[in-house]
């Protein structure tokens, strides 16, 4: 017996209605349904961080997620970061600070980063540290990462400061 | 997943009246940091009508009531570690449940799950013991309430009978005056299993004596005990080295005594008494380390 039924959540800022399974991990539907691949899949317990995505602002596990669960939520993944100033920003300083090496776990570790900077603008190092405690790199090595995510937040601040400083002028 | 039917409900009457339904054959998923997990490792639910209570508004909540904290069961443990009431008054919850797993898991997972899955190491576990927690539990036969420390019987075994479902968790609101330490070993900094937790909250009077003294340890007992009998000669006195060192021997000699003689007794034993010297060290003003 299937127990599909339509369910509507936004993705990437869209609103969407899938007809899916509740009972599956939104994991499953992400990548072999709706063909959103860039979330991955590394130990499928919680424990490695490279299927996080974002819930209505909170970074979360899509392995630990039921699909029925969506329903009405804010999904955010990495294929639609660069739709947001802050995820462009994570993105280009990551490649400047060559935070990437395979690159696996690269899109669990740019929406925890989101998710850190999105609620806390001006984290310290410990908190960036903090932020992605729950995500796993067994190569790239995590002090680039760290630099790249503090680089971004200097970035966005910085920006934050050129428009106040134009709007201070005109 | 394989299961016989998953249902979100959106109040509690809901989901007690769809539990009433099913009776024996209903599981409630609530952060799903666990029942996710134990899914893939066998068809535990396959014959199971899951009822999903994570989105009730009313289960989140955190206040004061009747001069004791009331924490919703559906309180994640990121949003604990954070609340402004918990951080004043039950801080040694907030520092456990800041241990809890990862920053993801910690935005998912829930107090009340972390109580229904009685897992021997939940990190919450040592913490709720000193702060007298009691829960409450409803069904649609009505509401009880049990002490915390009766609802665990054993590892991953509870009292919460079949379509019951647990609400809120009550603690005790410390004054602004107590301290408050909490104590994790684990293998590593981050998403660690406990091999070892250890809270405390202590309350000094006016001219430094202790006037109350709770401890208890986690991950190392089959439930969460305090042992005020081991802490009760502190009382009324500013504790000595010899003191602190005393309680530290006391309660780790508990770990063979109520545990048995395990592999791990030799690390947990001596390891339990450092980590009971430094929390009452701590708890009573010396180095935070």
């Amino acid at each position: 017996m299937s127990l599909k039924k339509n369910i509507q959540f936004t993705l990437n800022g869209e609103a969407i209605d899938v007809l899916a399974d509740p009972t599956a991990r939104f994991l499953d539907v992400l990548r072999n349904e709706l063909r959103y691949t860039g979330t991955k899949e590394g130990c499928g317990i919680g424990e490695c961080g490279a299927c996080t995505i974002v819930v209505d602002n909170e970074a979360v596990n899509s392995c630990l997620l039921f699909m029925g669960q969506v329903e009405g939520k804010d999904v955010l993944t990495v294929e639609g970061l660069s739709e947001e100033e802050i995820g462009r920003t994570l993105q280009t300083c990551f490649i400047e600070e060559n935070a990437v090496q395979c690159g696996f776990c690269t899109p669990g570790m740019l929406m925890s980063a989101y998710a850190l900077l999105k609620t806390n603008p001006a984290p310290s190092r410990e908190e960036i540290r903090l932020a992605i405690s729950g995500n796993l790199c067994r190569c790239t090595g995590y002090v680039p990462i760290i630099n790249a995510i503090q680089k971004a937040e200097q970035e966005l601040n910085s920006n934050v400061d050129d428009d106040q400083k134009q709007e201070a002028i005109s | 997943m394989k299961c016989a039917s998953f249902e979100r409900a959106s109040t509690l009457d809901c989901a007690l009246k769809l539990a009433h339904g099913y009776g024996e054959k209903a599981a409630f998923v609530a952060g799903a940091t666990d029942v996710l997990v134990k899914a893939r490792e066998k068809d535990c639910y396959a014959d199971r009508h899951m009822i999903d209570i994570s989105d009730i508004s009313s289960l989140k909540e955190i206040k004061i009531a009747d001069g004791r904290i009331h924490i919703g069961a559906l309180a994640t443990h990121a949003q604990i570690s954070k609340d402004e009431i918990i951080q004043k008054h039950a801080q040694v919850l907030a520092l456990a449940c800041a241990e809890v797993g990862s920053p993801q898991i910690r935005n998912k997972g829930t107090l009340g799950g972390n109580i229904a899955n009685s897992s021997p190491a939940a990190d919450s576990f040592a913490a709720l013991a000193v702060l007298n927690a009691t829960v409450v539990i409803e069904s649609a036969a009505g509401q009880h309430c049990m002490p915390f420390s009766e609802v665990i019987t054993g590892p991953y075994k509870n009292k919460l009978q079949p379509e019951e479902i647990i609400t809120e968790i009550i603690v005790d609101c410390l004054s602004e005056d107590y301290r408050h330490a909490f104590y994790k070993v684990g293998r590593r900094n981050a998403l660690a299993i406990s091999r070892l937790t250890a809270a405390g909250v202590l309350q000094k009077d006016s001219s430094g004596a202790v006037k109350d003294v709770r401890l208890a340890l986690g991950s190392v007992f089959p439930t969460p005990v305090v042992f005020s009998e081991i802490t009760s000669p502190v009382i009324g006195k500013v504790p000595s080295s010899d003191d602190i060192a005393r309680i530290a021997e006391k309660l780790s000699a508990k770990i063979p005594e109520i545990a048995g003689i395990r592999p791990s007794t030799r690390y947990k034993q001596p390891v339990a008494g450092n980590v009971i010297e430094r929390v009452l060290t701590n708890l009573l003003g010396g180095p935070v380390s």
